[in-house]
């Protein structure tokens, strides 16, 4: 760190390299941080978290039960210890409150007076942040997965919807309209995502087993579906289909930089894939277990020089190296399955939701200072927390 | 350097610890709630001592949980039953202590517990530890059953309203019959004990009289010291006398022989026990009959039907908690019924049979019968002629076979038939039966048929008429003695006949009704079949013969064996000659028992001796595998099955050794399954060779 410290200072580096480097680090040291909390209003599991990217600040998370909970993350306490507190719930006794699991909620990307939740109750419902209330609902035929909104669209202010419907649907927020559907799949949607670099291109997952790429713009048909044989005709089963996966793909998420997607399916792989092109790039991350029927909220690190994979699995999260294929660490601290997480790129900060109700921080644990310090840090630490020392009964000496 | 010498390994490094754990997880992820149980007591040990061992297993605690506590419902604790609730209320108790004593510490363990409370709602202060689905089950069987109970309750009240007047009037009725037939003058329930005082009264009176000495005793049951003679005569029938001689010893030697003297009896002390009997009983007589009648019938109403329905009642109430006054007045009418029962047990009523009616119209009949004179009758065979008739029939008298058996002495040789003693007078009357005997429709030739049957039954030999009777019984007899005694069957049918149609098989070729093949064998002979028909199987078991020499082999204690086997000891092998302590006396056998036994010491070598084996184990606590060696060198070891291996644990399997799980064994086991997909491919194949002009079957 010094020596990058200096390079920066001396005008050899470029100023991102040290902030990579850092980062990267700190992502290495998540950890379960006795010192930050996230309060706990859900009495149901958590389905889904989102974290605004204007300030940082707020984090929404959607629960089974169709509660969503607004978070306040920063700790403006000036003390290591901190718990997010809620800033306003959607509870139960919310006249609008979704009848059902909520699936996703999502923040208005450019302003944090709005967000959009979809539920299992065949809903979604645009929010006005400020009055709690719906400000649009758009009904469906089927019950919601998925939606996504682009964060960099400055054209269209689509919404993309996944619902048990093959079609996959756009609302328009400007008309609260149903604008378009996407044809072409043969199963429930369970995942969207718009793409981080082209404001019009769409990726699609299905229970199908595709992925498909759309361009919206050119809605008659995909651009292309990704093959996991990558046209190899011989691997690939008789039907002249191209799969992204053998079983249901069920998790679909672009890395920050958009130009590469990763796929999981129930086949418990997970694939990377090259977005401009759909070629599989053939990363192999080993078993990645996965066995939901719904879509899985996996999330990937923004700002490290390797990027990360944070991918829930079982009652952990695993964390894979998203270019190398390897499993770096599992975060364990979940009792139930883990259903959703979500990356903080100002914090390097990890935020995961589970079935057992909890939403958990992962932080970065800073390494210990040095070793001049250590004797007396260590007495303090045990001084000030007896819980840590040993308790051997004196009568075994 | 001191100080760490002292320290004891574990305390020296971190790395025992991990050993430790891995050690425990590894145990507690065993299929056996007692081996977790253990397991899990060594963690809550170390828990409370090693800050590192509380990291790791804090760490790891959804695993931990989920072994110990259950959290996962796809993976229940193993059995036994009773040691996994137990592990369970343990782990949830032991949870609640660390989360007190460390759950601020590690942040962990607070979530897990946490995760207990809200998710499982494991509530921690239930001893029971019944998790949120248990306890609502709980809830519902209760629901349920309370609803039900309401049900019964309901319907009982209602029985109760419709019933009691009912009940109460029945009782009024039986109070009724019974005062009718004991009146109330005559109220044997209250006047029972006055009626055993007069009793006694009157005996003490008499007692009185007689004698002077004793008299303050009440006398019933007591020791009677006077006349025994006076007393008896009093009491009569109701007293029992009994001698009681011992205190008769009291007595003065002069006294007693005046006494005995003018009394004539040698004893004047008496027991006296009188037995009154408090009993009634009252008979049913025509006067009483239509009361004694309904009492009857109302008797069997309440103890079969009232009494019945008043218990479930009663049940019902105690059970749902009814109010008092309900409660109170079943089980007033319950003591009122029992009361009259007990009432109508202590009459004694001694009811006339049910079909006297029926059976008195039958004698009536019998009478009217009774005009008719019995005439016994006449024509045929008449077994018992009396004697002075005899002459009507036209017999001799002693010739009936009866008398003649009983006459027969064999002292006395008498040639029955040949010579009878035949009265002159008789003779003209002889010829004429001889006559008479022809003519088959007259009594006499009945009864010379009969008489020739009898005889021809008795012993061939008489009819015959030249031997004589009296060695001829007395052969008989021995014969008779000697003669197996056989189950009838064919060859005794057909004794000393050709059998018409042994052994042939009557063949129809055809059934047709028409149609008839043109050459038929219609018989056939079996010899086998006609062999059969013929002879007998007699099966000859012999007679026991009890085994006399016993086995003798010496054994280990010094004694001899006392084995009775007949020709192989199931211990020492062929039974063969041997002295008094035990060594063969033929040398043969001593050289092949000498043979045996180095080739068995061969096989097993000294140092390898199972029980020095297992002395030495037991002192030194390590396996040197006697169990192994022993079982391998003999087949012995088996016999009592392997041992087990871990001794103190519950055995999963045992429980698994059902009928129906050994019978499943052999039914579903794989090769009796290859045998029977065999049998039937078979089968298939064989159907297809049948039918394979139809093109299904000959298609594969």
């Amino acid at each position: 760190m010094l020596s990058f410290l200096t390079a920066r200072q001396t005008g050899v580096d470029d100023p991102v390299r040290l902030r990579r480097a850092e980062s990267t680090r700190r992502v290495l040291s998540l950890e379960l941080n006795h010192d930050r909390d996230v309060e706990r209003i859900h009495g149901n599991g958590v389905n889904c978290i989102d974290i605004e990217v204007i300030e940082g600040r707020y984090m929404l998370s959607g629960g089974s039960d169709g509660v969503i909970v607004i978070y306040d993350l920063e700790n403006s306490s000036k003390k290591s210890h901190y718990t997010c507190k809620a800033v306003c719930t959607v509870g139960r006794s919310n006249r609008h409150v979704h009848k059902f699991s909520v699936e996703t909620v999502l923040w208005y990307p450019y302003d944090t007076g709005m967000f959009v939740s979809s539920s299992f109750d065949k809903s979604m419902k645009v929010w006005d942040t400020e009055t709690l209330k719906p400000a649009d609902v758009f009904q469906f035929d089927g019950n919601v997965y998925c939606h996504h909104m682009s964060p960099i669209a400055r054209k269209h202010s689509l919404i993309a919807v996944g619902t048990k419907d093959p079609k996959v649907q756009l609302c328009d927020l400007k008309s609260g309209s149903r604008i378009h559907f996407l044809q072409g799949h043969r199963g429930e949607i369970l995942s969207v995502r718009w793409s981080p670099r082209y404001e019009h291109i769409l990726a699609t997952a299905s229970t199908d087993g595709r992925v498909c790429m759309w361009d919206v713009r050119r809605a008659a048909g995909s651009l292309f579906t990704l093959d996991q044989y990558n046209g190899d005709k011989s691997k690939a089963s008789s039907e002249a289909v191209n799969t992204a996966h053998n079983g249901r793909v069920n998790g679909l998420c672009f890395t920050d930089d958009g130009l590469y997607l990763l796929t999981t399916g129930t086949d418990d792989r997970m694939r990377l894939w090259n977005s401009a092109t759909g070629h599989n790039t053939l990363v192999n991350y080993g078993k990645v277990v996965n066995e939901s029927r719904k879509g899985v909220k996996f999330t990937v690190s923004r700002g490290c020089s390797p990027e990360f994979v944070f991918m829930p699995c079982g009652s952990s999260v695993a964390v894979y190296g998203l270019y190398t294929g390897e499993l770096v660490t599992t975060l364990r601290g979940h009792y139930n399955n883990v259903d959703c997480c979500e990356f903080h790129p100002d914090y390097q900060e990890l935020y995961s939701g589970g079935k057992d109700c909890n939403i958990l921080a992962w932080v970065p644990v800073l390494r210990q200072p040095d070793v001049e310090d250590e004797g007396k840090k260590g007495g303090a630490q045990a001084a000030v927390n007896p819980a840590f020392e040993d308790d051997w009964s004196s009568d075994e000496d | 350097m001191l100080s760490l010498i002292n320290v004891p390994p574990y305390r020296l490094s971190n790395d025992y610890i991990d050993h430790f754990y891995h050690l425990v997880m590894t145990q507690l992820n065993q299929d056996h709630a007692e081996v977790r149980f253990s397991a899990f007591q060594m963690a809550t040990e170390l828990f409370s001592r090693s800050h590192h061992f509380r990291a790791l297993l804090v760490t790891n605690l959804q695993e931990f949980l989920e072994l110990t506590v259950e959290t996962d419902v796809e993976h229940p604790l193993p059995p036994p039953k009773e040691v996994a609730r137990k592990l369970k209320t343990q782990a949830i108790q032991t949870v609640q202590v660390w989360q007190s004593t460390y759950g601020e510490a590690y942040k962990k363990l607070a979530l897990g517990y946490h995760f207990l409370k809200q998710v499982k709602k494991v509530d921690f202060q239930d001893v029971e530890a019944r998790t949120l689905a248990e306890r609502r089950r709980q809830e519902e069987k209760q629901q349920r059953l309370e609803r039900i109970y309401k049900g019964k309750l309901e319907k009982a009240k209602q029985e109760m309203e419709e019933m009691a007047s009912e009940i109460e009037e029945s009782l009024t009725e039986m109070n009724n019959c019974m005062t009718l037939i004991m009146p109330d003058s005559f109220n044997f329930f209250s006047s029972e004990l006055p009626a055993v005082s007069e009793k006694t009264t009157e005996v003490s009176t008499e007692r009185h009289q007689d004698t002077e000495v004793w008299d303050e005793q009440p006398c019933c049951s007591k020791d009677l010291s006077k006349e025994g003679g006076r007393v008896a005569e009093v009491s009569k029938g109701e007293e029992e006398k009994e001698d009681s001689s011992g205190e008769s010893d009291m007595e003065e030697g002069v006294d007693e022989d005046v006494f005995i003297r003018s009394s004539g009896l040698m004893s004047r002390t008496y027991r006296l026990d009188l037995n009154v009997s408090s009993d009634l009983k009252v008979k049913e007589t025509e006067e009483n009959e239509a009361v004694v009648n309904t009492m009857r019938d109302l008797h069997r109403l309440i103890s079969s039907r009232y009494l019945p329905v008043i218990q479930s009642w009663i049940q019902v109430f105690t059970k749902v908690g009814v109010e008092e006054q309900l409660m109170r007045r079943a089980t007033d009418l319950k003591k009122s019924l029992e009361k009259v029962l007990r009432k109508h047990d202590e009459l004694h009523i001694d009811y006339k049979a049910r079909q006297r009616r029926v059976l008195k119209a039958g004698e009536e009949e019998e009478d009217d019968d009774d005009d008719f004179e019995e005439v016994p009758e006449k024509e045929g065979y008449e077994p018992h002629i009396p004697e002075h008739l005899r002459a009507e029939y036209g017999l001799d008298s002693i010739s009936s076979p009866s008398s003649s058996v009983a006459e027969l002495k064999p002292s006395e040789p008498v040639d029955r038939p040949a010579a009878p003693p035949m009265p002159s007078t008789l003779s003209r009357l002889k010829s004429r039966l001889c006559e008479e005997e022809q003519d088959p429709t007259c009594a006499a030739a009945t009864l010379r048929v009969l008489k020739e049957k009898m005889t021809t039954a008795t012993s061939t030999s008489v009819s015959g008429g030249s031997a004589k009777p009296t060695t001829n019984c007395s052969k008989q007899g021995e014969e008779m003695e000697k003669a197996p005694v056989i189950p009838f069957g064919l060859d005794l049918y057909y004794w000393g006949e050709e059998q018409p149609t042994a052994g042939k098989i009557v063949k129809y070729t055809s059934q047709h009704q028409f149609w008839v093949p043109h050459e038929v064998e219609e018989e056939v002979e079996n010899e086998e079949l006609s062999a059969q028909m013929k002879s007998r199987y007699i099966t000859f078991a012999g007679s026991f013969q009890p085994v006399e020499h016993k086995c003798k082999a010496p054994m280990p204690n010094g004694s001899l064996c006392e084995r009775q086997d007949r020709v192989k000891c199931p211990f020492h092998g062929l039974i063969i000659p041997r002295d008094e302590i035990g060594r063969p006396i033929n040398p043969e056998d001593a050289v092949r028992l000498e043979k045996e036994e180095r080739k068995r010491r061969e096989e097993q070598p000294d140092w390898r001796d199972p029980e020095l084996m297992r002395e030495i184990e037991a002192a030194t606590g390590e396996d040197l595998g006697s169990s192994k060696t022993y079982g391998k060198g003999k087949k012995t070891g088996k016999g009592k099955g392997k041992r087990r291996k871990h001794p103190n644990l519950t055995d999963l399997k045992q429980s698994a050794n059902t009928s129906r799980s050994r019978l499943e064994k052999k039914v579903f086991n794989k090769s009796s399954m290859r045998r029977i997909a065999e049998v039937m491919n078979k089968m298939d194949t064989r159907k297809h060779e049948k039918f394979a002009n139809q093109f299904n079957y000959a298609l594969k």
